[in-house]
């Protein structure tokens, strides 16, 4: 895991409040109802700073955002270099 | 004056390979029809509706999320004289309880003939369309494809002055909302004013807008006000603009827009959701007028949004607004710009007046105006008991122009409260100074602790400033308490993030005594609740009735309401 991923994975558990559960970077967040949907706002804001990249709101759906590991290839797929 | 008869002969008259409406997305990412291919899908659009029996005078309501298909829909409607509607399209910043019950009464009371509604609406929320008898279902594709079909065959109507244009609802939260009939007739008359106001340029102004079509202000200065003279709008999708407000910087800087409206709050969103080191990075040069409207305008949210982004002297406007009258009352002189003066505290809270004095004057408070009145309206500062007030008394505004509605769709019981002897009550508190009109919050929010009047915005401000409060996420409400006679003001604030409720009696002690500082009043109850307890607007603002109502449901005792 990147430590980027690992940065990410200790903000989510951060955010949810529930230190029982265990989150890897495959762990359905969204569509398991970890996450509310509300949440992707805070969770696009720190990929951005965690990826050095601009992200276009436009471009990302809530299913981009599912997984941790689907976060970062959305990043890699759609970010764009900060100018 | 504009030379229309009506809105569509506007359309026609708009040259056909000037661009009109470009959906933005990101840099390479977005998508422009002109004037001319605007004005072929929406005869498509009027073909299709005509052919599902749709006519003159027929209600449509529109459930399509923001785009080209919903405004060409709009307008294809418009084209046979039938009266469109857009109502809000849901998204996951509203909450699902709310908007369904909502839907379900805006769409009642419409009574619509025909309900044209995207084809990735969800299944579960159909129930909550409520269809008549004679109401068609008629689902939208979003592929420009399928509407780029021949127009043959489509019965345009003959438009007359006094036609039913639209319907567009007032602002409030989803399920209050009343339907706004206005003519054709009317909206020009508006337009007409307005344009003239803000010396709309056509060949050369070009607007931005994130602004969601189902409000006023989207709908008329981001919509039909472009269309009618002629001005290309690059609009970013209300949810795109919420989830990154940065962004509106971006489109502002690269495509040299000079125009646009928005909210009060958005002032103050845009620069704090912006990392400090990236404000010098954009050029706002090109914007000739950016107008606050639709909210109390604060002078504090309008300097932290100029000097952030360096914004030239003269640029940052206000007006007034509503549904009811079309849309603007006021329109700041784009010359001079709003004016800001400061008056005594007490007697502003106590006898309800404004002695004016030096800003440096302890307990001073500040109003920045929403201008002046457009030449076709009138207002009056009236009392509880309906008698005129005279300049510099606070009071509820009512005003009257040849702009007015003349009632809520189907609900005549909703407009005998508010239509007085062709004087539209506003339910704004507000006062008139120097030709200049200064809102000051909704009647209906006002606190009356000890006879003092307590203005809501004032008390969540103070508490907003508190660095463990999330910004904007505070409500300020009355609540009766039968003991002492009077009410007590009751704060409900989010915090920033829930372990700081660990802390929360220290947390309410900090915030007692900032608002027995700043306004010399007694909070009776603060409760603190985690980030996303408040209910929110359509508009993704606090929702004051709605989080009032919540509230009662957890506190039953305070039900006990005079």
């Amino acid at each position: 895991m990147t430590p980027e991923a690992h940065q990410m994975i200790v903000h989510i558990k951060d955010l949810i409040r529930k230190p029982a559960v265990t989150i890897d970077e495959n762990t359905p967040l969204v569509s398991s109802g970890l996450i509310d949907s509300m949440s992707l706002v805070d969770l696009l804001l720190k990929l951005e700073d965690l990826t050095h990249k601009r992200i276009p709101a436009g471009k990302v759906q809530p299913k981009d955002m599912d997984t941790v590991a689907k976060m970062f290839a959305t990043a890699e797929r759609v970010g764009k270099p900060r100018k | 004056m504009l030379p229309y008869a009506n809105l569509i002969e506007a359309l026609e008259a708009a040259p056909a390979d000037r661009p009109f409406i470009t959906v933005w997305i990101d840099e390479d990412d977005h998508e422009t029809v002109t004037f001319g291919e605007f004005r072929s899908l929406a005869r498509a659009q009027a073909a299709t509706l005509a052919r599902e029996d749709v006519a003159e005078g027929d209600p449509v309501v529109l459930i399509m999320p923001q785009g080209v298909p919903a405004m060409t829909t709009f307008v294809g409607a418009m084209m046979l004289g039938a009266a469109p509607a857009f109502l809000a399209y849901p998204n996951f910043k509203v909450e699902p309880s709310k908007y369904r019950s909502g839907l379900a009464g805006v769409t009642a009371n419409l009574s619509a003939k025909a309900v044209v509604i995207d084809e990735n609406f969800p299944d579960e929320m159909m129930p909550c369309v409520s269809l008549g008898p004679e109401t068609k279902l008629l689902r939208a594709g979003q592929n420009k494809g399928n509407v780029r079909k021949s127009h043959e065959g489509a019965h345009f109507a003959q438009i007359r002055p006094d036609t039913l244009a639209f319907i567009q609802h007032s602002a409030g939260t989803t399920g209050l909302q009343k339907g706004v009939a206005l003519t054709h007739a009317s909206v020009i008359r508006q337009l007409g004013h307005l344009a003239t106001a803000l010396k709309i340029d056509s060949a050369h102004d070009r607007l931005y807008s994130w602004l969601p079509l189902y409000h006023d202000m989207g709908l008329i200065a981001a919509f039909i006000l472009p269309m009618v003279c002629h001005v290309p709008i690059v609009m970013q999708l209300p949810l795109n603009w919420v989830m990154q407000p940065e962004s509106m910087l971006q489109v502002v800087s690269e495509c040299k827009c000079t125009l646009a409206w928005m909210p009060n709050f958005a002032f103050q969103f845009v620069p704090r959701r912006t990392p400090q080191s990236r404000w010098a990075d954009y050029d706002l040069s090109s914007l000739r007028l950016l107008i606050n409207c639709s909210e109390p305008v604060r002078a504090s949210s309008m300097s932290e949004f100029r000097r952030a982004f360096r914004v030239k002297e003269g640029v940052l406007q206000s007006s007034y607004a509503m549904a009811e009258n079309v849309f603007a009352v006021t329109e700041s002189d784009i010359e001079r710009g709003p004016v800001t003066i400061w008056a005594d505290g007490q007697q502003f809270r106590g006898v309800h007046r404004i002695f004016e004095v030096a800003p440096e004057t302890p307990g001073a408070v500040s109003f920045t105006s929403s201008g002046r009145l457009l030449p076709n309206q009138l207002a009056k500062i009236i009392s509880d008991s309906g008698e005129r007030l005279e300049d510099a008394c606070v009071g509820e505004i009512a005003i009257k122009s040849d702009c007015l509605f003349e009632g809520y769709y189907n609900r005549p019981d909703l407009t005998t409260q508010v239509l007085v002897d062709g004087w539209y009550r506003s339910g704004d508190l507000g006062f008139l100074l120097n030709d200049e009109l200064y809102v000051v919050g909704r009647k209906k929010d006002l606190l009356i602790i000890g006879g003092e009047n307590i203005y809501p915005q004032d008390v969540e401000e103070i508490v907003s400033a508190h660095p463990a409060i999330h910004d904007g996420r505070v409500i300020a409400m009355g609540v009766y308490n039968p003991s002492l006679g009077t009410e007590d003001v009751v704060i409900v604030a989010e915090v920033e993030k829930e372990e700081l409720l660990s802390d929360a009696a220290q947390l309410k002690q900090e915030i007692r005594s900032r608002v027995v500082g700043g306004l010399g009043i007694a909070v009776r109850t603060i409760l603190l609740k985690p980030p996303k307890w408040i209910v929110k607007s359509t508009a993704g603002k606090p929702a004051r009735s709605a989080t009032r109502g919540k509230l009662l449901r957890e506190h039953p005792e305070w039900n006990s309401e005079a």
